[in-house]
């Protein structure tokens, strides 16, 4: 399976499957905010760890699946670490390499910085995998009193990205086989993007048109307001689960006003 | 509001079964009381459309892509549009729901009245019920992912009760024959189960016209067949009128009750099925060349006037077969006349392309190939050939039989393991994009995708130039092969301004200019006219005289490997199911099963014959020429 196939919604019977999108957009909304809030290394651990536990048990996503899906931020992150590890200024020094010092509040603070953002990266690879994009698209009408046409034009980008990524696969391969290869650096990378763009836009407009038209010839628009079959709604479950979040976001911003969070260093000197 | 012409479709049980259990479904929104669309002023006798001097010119355009078209259709019929690339069959499909004028805008000139309603003055959402439509592309017509939301769709929009759009889903799912797939991914389907659902997804809102553009031009010919029994049975029991364009006319030409044949924006002919087959016009394709009309016809109906041609008589319109069994009738009827009555004249014999088999290295040397995305799901399996040069080979099977897979192996998109895929002596393996693609080349489906500047001639001179050649080899080299592909007039032009045929053909130039020893072609018939498929293959041809190029063709279409391959490959499951003579493979029945192919129906007629006639037809035949010869002789 391809990184873009692992970053799509794929239907089962896990906890987090049957939830519904609104608790599930609340959980991810929440632990964005909470990554956003900790720049302490052995809390975005923790974080970190409650969501590769949901993915694992509650989304039942594998192991080889989250390695396939997030390899790409895995390295990015690694390599954030590392920079920002030998370059930021600290106060306790962890210890010496090649003349330079290395500091423990440094490396905690790119520690808790890389960790943030594969956090987010992982949460959001949850929600995708385990939410259906119409039936966000659904609650978002029927609880979040979106326009359905607005909220349609979600799901359908929603839904069109692995198909536009196929295309920009298939264009990459088609125009190798002109002798094309993918150029290095960040003009090699604009240079590949001007080439790539003409044929996917040609191709995505194309696509565009016959779908709005098989839309617009099945009524879609034809009234202000459409019946959905099977609304997702929040129960009594989500409704608690999404209080909780809610708590714990208020609970961690006040704990850091109320300055009731303290470093411990991960990486403390011996 | 008016009784419907078009029955119910059938219940089964009477409940609704489209999917899995439901728990209680309920409005979401206040859906207001289905205001309807007002009553259509129609009576069911009146036709469906009525269409009288239309013309149509998109904005921005100077010529009528529609000049003074006629038409009308009236409830119960079946009608087939045929036509070249070009000459307008999808625009005025595009009238039928209104999609011109209001989507795709332009000037719209004379009557155009659809189940009733003037075209002009009608959104395209009000036709909903009136009016089903289904594109060529199904992934790009679908919608929703699962199933049983892809043929709710239109319901829920036109606000239906809940209880009505759950009993219309499992009748328009049962009806498709896929009431048991209401929970499936849409996209873990095979191409004809997805048309099958976007058809469906129409048939719920029990329209009493259903328009389709090509709906089987993706898929293989068991998907194509699904598609057309679905369409049979909608028009034979349920009386719903069909409008449709499609190019695989073996298979259609006994079902449909009218035929019409278009031409530059005009009705070149309208009548029945026998009377369109019956005689060989001549239309335009997109950049004005003439095509024959014969191009769309059913090789049967071929059949029956070169035997008249070659007996000297006239065949009488109400004599033309449609399929396969009057064909054998045809045949009968002339083998029963007494000797001497038949008047032979000489038919040019068909040339057998023979396979030029050279001793020494093969071209292409593969040996046990398996190969995977995924580890433990391989895709290929253990696949053993040698590809010879100067030959023309059919790659055939089911679609997802692995045939793209094993194609992108052979020019290295896919890493084959290593040893497994030799290119002369060289381990493909070991070698990088620019040396592979200097003696390999791929014509992908979309030639858009190749394009990768903003002229023609820069076009094909870009892979001489990644190769460093000269610019005066360059010029030269560009300036021939804009020659042999006709499209030297267009140099400067931006290559996506081009017509599609004219796209494919620069596609091949690209290819061509670096003079390869192995060309691919990928599905060379999908989105083109026969014409188009018989051009590209002559270019083929000269192709391989020029420069002894083998060419590997990918396709589902039985016609243009009977007529140009000298041998067949079939992939199943990944797996080689055949290595041979095109002849030997279509005279395997349980082979062509399992893979999803179908005989051409010149040899299932000449089977047949050989079968009750040993004396006068030996063998099974290919060729329609060859057939005749033998009834004649």
């Amino acid at each position: 399976m391809s990184r873009a196939t692992v970053f799509q919604f794929r239907s089962g019977s896990s906890t987090f499957h049957r939830l519904d999108p609104m608790t599930k957009f609340a959980w991810l909304l929440s632990i964005s905010l909470l990554a956003f809030g900790a720049y302490i290394a052995w809390i975005q651990i923790l974080i970190a760890l409650i969501v590769l536990g949901t993915a694992l048990f509650l989304a039942r996503i594998t192991p080889a699946e989250i390695r396939q899906g997030t390899w790409p931020f895995i390295l990015a992150c690694l390599s954030f670490f590392l920079i920002q590890s030998l370059t930021l200024p600290g106060k306790v020094e962890f210890f010496h390499i090649l003349g330079k010092s290395i500091y423990a509040d440094s490396a905690d603070y790119a520690l808790a910085a890389a960790l943030r953002i594969y956090t987010i990266i992982l949460s959001t690879l949850v929600f995708v995998r385990t939410t259906d994009p119409r039936e966000l698209a659904i609650a978002l009408v029927t609880q979040a009193r979106i326009p359905y046409r607005i909220a349609y034009a979600f799901f359908i980008a929603l839904r069109i990205i692995p198909t536009i990524e196929e295309e920009i696969k298939i264009i990459q391969s088609a125009q190798a086989v002109r002798g094309v290869a993918k150029q290095r650096g960040l003009a090699g990378r604009i240079r590949d993007m001007k080439r790539y763009a003409m044929p996917l836009l040609v191709g995505s407009l194309r696509r565009a048109s016959i779908m709005v038209m098989s839309m617009e010839s099945r009524a879609f628009g034809a009234y202000p307001q459409r019946t959905f079959l099977d609304p997702p709604k929040m129960g009594t479950g989500g409704r608690v689960f999404c209080a909780i979040m809610v708590a714990a976001v208020a609970g961690w911003y006040a704990a850091l006003a109320f300055g009731l969070v303290h470093a411990v260093y991960v990486f403390a000197p011996a | 509001m008016l009784a419907r012409s078009t029955p119910d479709l059938p219940l089964k049980d009477g409940q609704p079964n489209g999917g899995a259990p439901r728990r209680a479904v309920s409005h979401a929104t206040q859906a207001p009381e289905p205001e309807a669309v007002p009553p259509s002023p129609s009576i069911d006798a009146a036709p469906l459309v009525d269409i009288v001097g239309l013309s149509y010119t998109y904005e921005g355009e100077r010529n009528p892509v529609l000049e003074n078209v006629s038409l009308s259709v009236k409830p119960g019929e079946f009608v087939l549009i045929l036509g070249p690339s070009g000459c307008g069959k999808s625009t005025l499909l595009q009238v039928m729901n209104g999609t011109i004028p209001h989507s795709l805008r332009g000037r719209l000139e004379g009557k155009a009245e659809i189940c009733g309603r003037e075209v002009a003055a009608t959104k395209v959402t009000s036709f909903a019920t009136e009016v089903g439509m289904v594109f060529q592309d199904p992934e790009a017509q679908i919608i929703n992912i699962r199933v049983r939301d892809e043929v709710t769709f239109g319901l829920e929009n036109l606000c239906r009760p809940v209880e009505e759009i759950l009993a219309r889903q499992a009748e328009a799912l049962n009806f498709v024959g896929l009431g048991d797939a209401g929970e499936c991914s849409i996209f873990d389907m095979s191409g004809g189960q997805k048309q099958r659902v976007s058809i469906a997804a129409v048939l719920a809102a029990r329209p009493r016209l259903l328009v389709l553009d090509e709906p089987t031009a993706n898929l293989d010919p068991v998907g194509m067949a699904e598609v057309f029994a679905v369409l049979e049975r909608l028009n034979k029991e349920f009386g719903v009128t069909i409008l449709m364009v499609e190019h695989r006319v073996d298979e259609l030409a006994d079902k449909v009750s009218r035929v019409i044949m278009m031409d530059q924006g005009r009705i070149l002919f309208d009548g029945a099925p026998r009377a369109a087959f019956s005689r060989r016009r001549e239309a335009h394709s997109e950049e004005t060349e003439i095509v024959p009309t014969s191009a769309w016809f059913p090789q049967v109906s071929e059949f029956a006037l070169d035997m008249a041609r070659a007996t000297g008589r006239e065949i009488a319109p109400e004599s033309i077969p449609l399929n396969v069994r009057e064909a054998v009738a045809l045949a009968e009827r002339t083998l029963a006349e007494p000797v001497g009555q038949v008047q032979t004249i000489t038919l040019t014999p068909a040339t057998a392309p023979a396979e030029e088999v050279e001793p020494g290295q093969p071209l292409v040397s593969i040996r046990n190939l398996t190969f995977g995305y995924a580890r433990d799901k391989p895709i290929l399996r253990n696949i053993t050939l040698d590809l010879a040069s100067n030959a023309i080979i059919a790659l055939m099977g089911r679609n997802g039989s692995g045939k793209t897979t094993l194609a992108r192996t052979l020019i290295g998109i896919n890493p084959p393991p290593k040893g497994a895929v030799m290119l002369g002596a060289k381990d493909i393996s070991e070698l990088g994009p620019k040396e592979i693609s200097a003696e390999v080349g791929y014509v992908f489906q979309n030639p858009d995708h190749q394009f990768v500047t903003d002229r023609v001639d820069d076009e094909v001179a870009y892979g001489l130039r990644v190769r460093d050649y000269s610019d005066e080899a360059i010029e030269q080299r560009v300036t021939d092969v804009l020659e042999i592909v006709d499209l030297v007039r267009y140099r400067v032009r931006s290559p996506f301004s081009l017509s599609l045929g004219e796209r494919r053909r620069l596609s091949v130039a690209t290819m061509l200019v670096l003079e390869p020893r192995l060309l691919v072609l990928d599905e060379p018939t999908i989105g083109q006219d026969y014409e188009r498929a018989q051009q590209l293959m002559k270019l083929m041809v000269r192709l391989r005289e020029r420069y002894r190029t083998t060419v590997l063709m990918i396709t589902h279409d039985v016609r243009l490997v009977a007529e140009w391959a000298e041998r067949a490959l079939v992939l199943h499951e990944g797996a080689l199911a055949f290595d041979g003579a095109p002849h030997d493979l279509f005279g395997q029945p349980a082979l062509l099963a399992t893979s999803g192919l179908l005989q051409p129906p010149i040899f299932e007629v000449s089977a047949q014959l050989a079968a009750r006639h040993p004396s006068r037809v030996s063998a099974p035949t290919l060729s329609v020429a060859g057939l005749v010869r033998s009834l004649v002789a």
